[in-house]
């Protein structure tokens, strides 16, 4: 069974209210996550984006978007999750989705990322217990952004 | 040099910490190997053909004296009393256990050093020219932009899982002791006339298996914008990087692909939106980060200068050291020395706990404590006095550390190769014995001038042999060990790419066919004429038919 780990806790799938869809698939209660093609702005829908989606400004409206990670250490699923965030201003749900690994949750939370769907097999009790391995960091990034320098006297 | 404040000890500290627990569920099995590969390679530790290797981290080749110490004690403690300095100013030890490197970074820790992004696809330890701060060709000291780009790199939320390595470098003297362009990002510092200081940026230079020189994106870039910037490069190759063939997912990949025109304009459109975003640097950041690297208190006035002159004509060896192993320094009435480790039968770089220590002594005794690594694999001492450097070159000579090689033929780059390395095809650190044998003599005896010989085992090329001014790759040819030689390369100003002269050779031909090549530029050159530029002048062919003459 793949784990839901949203706002830092685990949350059992069947509250989730999401379902992945695949293209065509008929609606059952859920909420569905649709890739981009099958996606409008009004439909209430969440989107599914690859790691190497070109982000629109229209993405925004949606109330989830789940990034799928290829496998986890590819990184362009966090330049994606940034520059929605970022640029695109997007305040919705953002999922982590696909080969998420539960040692790299830092990382995706520091870039937007507020749940994360680990596959079958991944410890979610690593995932818990690593979640803000360090207490601060040097740079800037999407829930803190200003750089360290910025906010507390440093270099002095 | 930069101190730690709370804030960095305490990252480090909590480094130890995660990579502890991160050791302990490899351990117990609640890792898989392939997926701690990936978590450990960003904390400096490769297992190797015949055990682990740990690359610690000498952010910007700079070290004082106690953490020379701590790394001998690693030396003495961890591995068998020895590590090695490599061609990115780190250190690297050869033969610790897995289980035991956590303690390792508490003991680095101790003395703000950690392994941090050492290898692994992501940002990597910033380099610079080694005699960043001292150097009398200096324009700008480049060390407080090497420390801000530390800081910013260091697990970077969206930089850590790059399409492959990243290796940032900056040079502010006339003089690129960096080796800028061939970096996959080469930062060139200067001041303007009015007193602005400004980097000009290169992309997409390397080696391995596809040398290219770097291209210049931006001139001018005023120093505050310096991390937006570098912000904008990384994500639109984070974006746009090839990942399906790790041999095409450098950043020179895909400057090639999209054309150096191609790629600023991406980096220029993304560059919009970040351009005074709160990462940008202000008056206040950038002048206390420099407070960090104010000169020591030198002493004045100057002296040393007759009796320098008196011991030089008394010392013909030592007369070579200052020629070859001192440099000059921005401060009258001292010298910048050298310290080669390129001595015969010794693989370059390599360094015995036991010269760590007298380094680290010789530093506080003659100096303010301070050390640097090259990476031609060298220790540097940054401030030594003028009346003092013969007492440090006696003692240097005593530590086998006084070769007076420095920029010659046997100041050799050479990668660990095939006796160490599962990548080499070829072993690398006997020919470079074999080339020091031969030739050590033969330079005194013709002085062949500034000469770089760069070995590597394979075609990753961490030898760096494409720019020796002679340089040797080696291949594999049906399971045989061969040696291919390339001439012309160079890493500094004007970098150029080695030409390959021919047909390669087998591993006992080889310092016979060098003999040769030596033998062309010692009839070809002008005065004093430096090898490369004697090549650059008459070109391959005098090399090519000579050194194939006796064959079919």
């Amino acid at each position: 069974m793949p784990t839901l780990i949203s706002h830092d806790t685990i949350t059992p799938i069947s509250q989730d209210g999401w379902e992945l869809a695949e293209v065509g698939a008929p609606v059952n209660g859920s909420r569905r996550i649709v890739p981009v093609d099958d996606w409008r702005p009004e439909s209430g829908d969440g989107l599914h984006l690859p790691g190497d989606a070109e982000p629109e400004a229209r993405f925004s409206e949606a109330p989830l978007i789940a990034i799928n990670f290829a496998n986890f250490s590819d990184g362009r699923g966090l330049s994606l999750a940034v520059l929605l965030r970022t640029r695109f201003n997007f305040t919705g749900e953002l999922r982590a989705i696909g080969d998420v690994h539960p040692e790299l949750l830092y990382y995706l939370r520091r870039c937007g990322f507020d749940s994360y769907l680990l596959p079958d097999g991944r410890r979610a009790e690593t995932a818990l217990s690593t979640l803000a391995p360090y207490t601060d960091y040097y740079q800037a990034s999407v829930l803190e952004p200003n750089p360290a320098h910025r906010r507390i006297r440093r270099f002095a | 040099m930069y101190r730690y404040d709370s804030f960095d000890q305490k990252f480090v500290d909590e480094r130890v910490v995660h990579y502890r627990a991160q050791t302990e569920r490899y351990l117990a099995g609640e890792l898989p190997e392939d997926e701690f590969l990936q978590l450990r390679l960003r904390n400096g530790l490769y297992i190797q053909r015949l055990a682990p290797m740990l690359r610690v981290a000498v952010p910007y080749g700079t070290l004082d004296s106690r953490q020379l110490r701590a790394l001998a004690y690693i030396a003495r403690h961890y591995d068998r009393g020895y590590g090695h300095l490599s061609t990115r100013q780190n250190v690297q030890f050869n033969w610790p256990e897995l289980a035991e490197v956590p303690d390792i970074l508490q003991d680095l820790a101790a003395v703000q050093m950690h392994a941090i992004q050492t290898s692994g696809s992501c940002i990597r330890n910033v380099t610079t020219d080694q005699f960043a701060g001292v150097a009398a060709d200096e324009s700008v000291d480049p060390r407080p932009y090497c420390e801000l780009i530390r800081q910013w790199s260091t697990s970077h939320p969206e930089f850590d899982w790059l399409p492959r390595k990243f290796k940032i470098a900056v040079t502010g003297a006339g003089v690129d002791r960096a080796a800028v362009d061939v970096h996959d990002i080469g930062l060139v510092v200067y001041r303007t006339d009015d007193g602005e200081i400004r980097f000009d940026v290169k992309v997409g230079g390397g080696l391995g298996r596809t040398p290219v020189i770097g291209k210049t994106i931006r001139q001018g870039l005023p120093a505050h914008h310096l991390l937006t910037y570098l912000e904008a490069i990384l994500r639109v190759y984070n974006r746009y990087g090839r990942r399906d063939n790790k041999y095409k997912a450098r950043i020179k990949i895909l400057v090639r692909a999209m054309t150096a025109d191609g790629f600023r304009d991406k980096v220029d459109t993304e560059w919009a939106n970040l351009e005074g975003s709160p990462s940008t640097l202000n008056d206040d950041d950038l002048a206390r980060i420099e407070a960090h690297f104010q000169p020591p208190a030198y002493k004045s006035p100057p002296a040393g200068a007759e009796i320098l002159g008196t011991q030089r004509l008394e010392e013909p060896a030592f007369d070579r050291w200052l020629k070859h192993n001192v440099a000059a320094h921005k401060h009258p009435g001292y010298a910048i020395v050298t310290l080669s480790t390129k001595l015969t039968g010794v693989p370059p770089g390599d360094v015995s706990d036991v010269q760590m220590d007298a380094v680290a002594g010789w530093a506080d005794q003659y100096g303010f404590g301070e050390i640097r690594i090259s990476h031609e694999q060298n220790f540097v001492l940054p401030d030594v006095r003028l009346e003092q450097l013969f007492e440090l070159w006696r003692k240097a000579e005593a530590a086998q550390l006084g070769a007076n090689n420095v920029g010659r033929i046997d100041d050799i780059i050479c990668c660990p190769g095939g006796d160490y390395c599962s990548l080499a095809n070829a072993k690398s650190i006997p020919i470079a014995e074999a080339i020091q044998r031969k030739f050590e003599s033969f330079d005194y005896q013709y002085d062949l001038g500034v000469l770089d010989l760069n070995i590597s085992g394979c075609m990753n090329a961490c030898g760096h042999h494409h720019v020796g001014h002679i340089g040797i790759l080696g291949v594999d040819k049906k399971g045989a060990e061969f040696y291919q030689i390339s001439l012309g390369g160079h890493a500094g100003n004007g970098a150029s790419l080695g030409q390959i002269i021919g047909p390669s050779f087998s591993r006992e031909d080889v310092p016979e066919t060098i003999e040769t090549i030596l033998r062309v530029f010692l009839d070809r050159r002008l005065e004093n004429e430096p090898f490369l530029d004697c090549f650059r002048r008459v070109g391959m062919d005098p090399f090519k038919e000579r050194v194939y003459a006796n064959s079919d």
